[in-house]
């Protein structure tokens, strides 16, 4: 159910995003930095949702709030002349590993279950 | 019913972000971005190791080629005496085109850049450029140099003496300091042109070039390696 979701949602993003046209360059910054959070909702998401403590608000807030804090902190080092915006992708994907760590056990217990099952 | 809501919103998010992706890959397509750059950078380097080999492996051929022509003009030209009064002329034009190797007498000199450190002076002074190369040429070719190359590189009548950023190029080929210029010639009216007070390589020297020629009775000049044309000059008669 949940991968249906992700697949469908990903196609469809890809449909739009090439019917929608091309950002200017400097605007691209920001883009790329609010991609990066985004994924780490996604995979916060989805992990959250294996250990059933999902809550919408916090997926959605936290979801808007990252990326524009990201996106604040990339504005702050274009003006500071700082890499500020290196800080933000290495804690999203620092915690994109520690969410696909929890979800990879989560499979991997789920299929060596079955495969217990199976045998007896 | 709670369950269903995250999944939706899961894929929702989903859709923002593949938009986001997609946006932001067609964007970045052309563009000279930090990161592609590394990779240009290295697609260049393999281009050019590509490059390399096949002008290598193109060298090869021609020598190939050039021994094949060879044997071929001897078989050709073995009997009759007209067929090696013929033989004769293409030797000879062969040497006036700088496509034999050849020795005899004549002067080597050596160019190499200033070993001064010293920053105060402009660092242009103290590098041989092309110019000073094709001056070097011309008045070797001024004493009557017969045969003249630098770092191995044979100067003919299509050669170019051109600056390419840190080396100079003859030939198409880099070569870079030392530069060994071997002359063949009259041996005293070369060794006089090029140690003349107020030559050449006395303004050299005025900006602490180290230039060291020597006479020798025994130089080797190999031949032109490259391909001489003609695609746009014809014959009149």
């Amino acid at each position: 159910m949940m991968i249906i979701a992700i697949i469908v949602g990903c196609v469809l993003g890809v449909v739009i995003g090439i019917l929608t046209p091309t950002i200017p360059y400097t605007v691209s910054q920001y883009l790329a930095i609010a991609i990066v959070a985004a994924l780490d909702s996604v995979f916060g998401g989805i992990a959250s949702n294996i250990k059933k403590n999902f809550d919408m608000k916090v997926f959605i807030s936290g979801f808007f709030v990252n990326a524009i804090l990201a996106m604040l902190l990339t504005y702050l080092g274009e003006k500071l002349n700082v890499d500020i915006y290196l800080a933000a992708i290495i804690v999203f994907v620092g915690r994109m590993f520690n969410n696909l760590g929890i979800i990879r056990r989560y499979y991997l217990s789920k299929f060596s279950e079955k495969r217990k099952q199976n045998k007896k | 019913m709670k369950n269903k809501n995250a999944y939706i919103a899961i894929g929702i998010v989903c859709v923002v972000l593949a938009t986001a992706i997609t946006v932001q890959v067609r964007t970045m397509q052309g563009e000279n971005s930090a990161v592609s750059q590394a990779f240009a950078n290295s697609e260049l380097k393999d281009s050019l190791l590509e490059w390399k080999e096949r002008s290598d492996n193109a060298e090869v051929d021609l020598e190939k080629s050039v021994k094949r022509l060879e044997e071929l003009r001897q078989t050709s030209t073995e009997n009759g005496n007209s067929s090696e009064e013929k033989q004769n002329e293409l030797k000879m034009y062969n040497q006036i085109l700088g496509l034999t190797d050849v020795t005899g007498e004549g002067i080597t000199m050596t160019v190499t850049d200033s070993a001064q450190t010293n920053t105060s002076i402009d660092m242009n002074n103290l590098i041989v450029h092309d110019s000073d190369l094709r001056s070097l040429v011309n008045e070797l070719s001024n004493a009557g140099a017969e045969a003249i190359s630098i770092n191995n590189e044979r100067i003919v009548n299509a050669t170019a003496i051109t600056c390419a950023g840190n080396v100079i190029l003859i030939n198409g080929n880099k070569v870079g300091t030392p530069f060994t210029i071997k002359a063949i010639g009259n041996q005293e009216s070369l060794y006089g042109a090029i140690t003349r007070a107020g030559g050449y390589t006395y303004g050299l020297r005025a900006r602490s070039i180290q230039v060291d020629t020597r006479k020798s009775d025994n130089v080797q000049i190999s031949k032109y390696t490259g391909a001489l044309t003609f695609k746009y000059a014809q014959n009149d008669n």
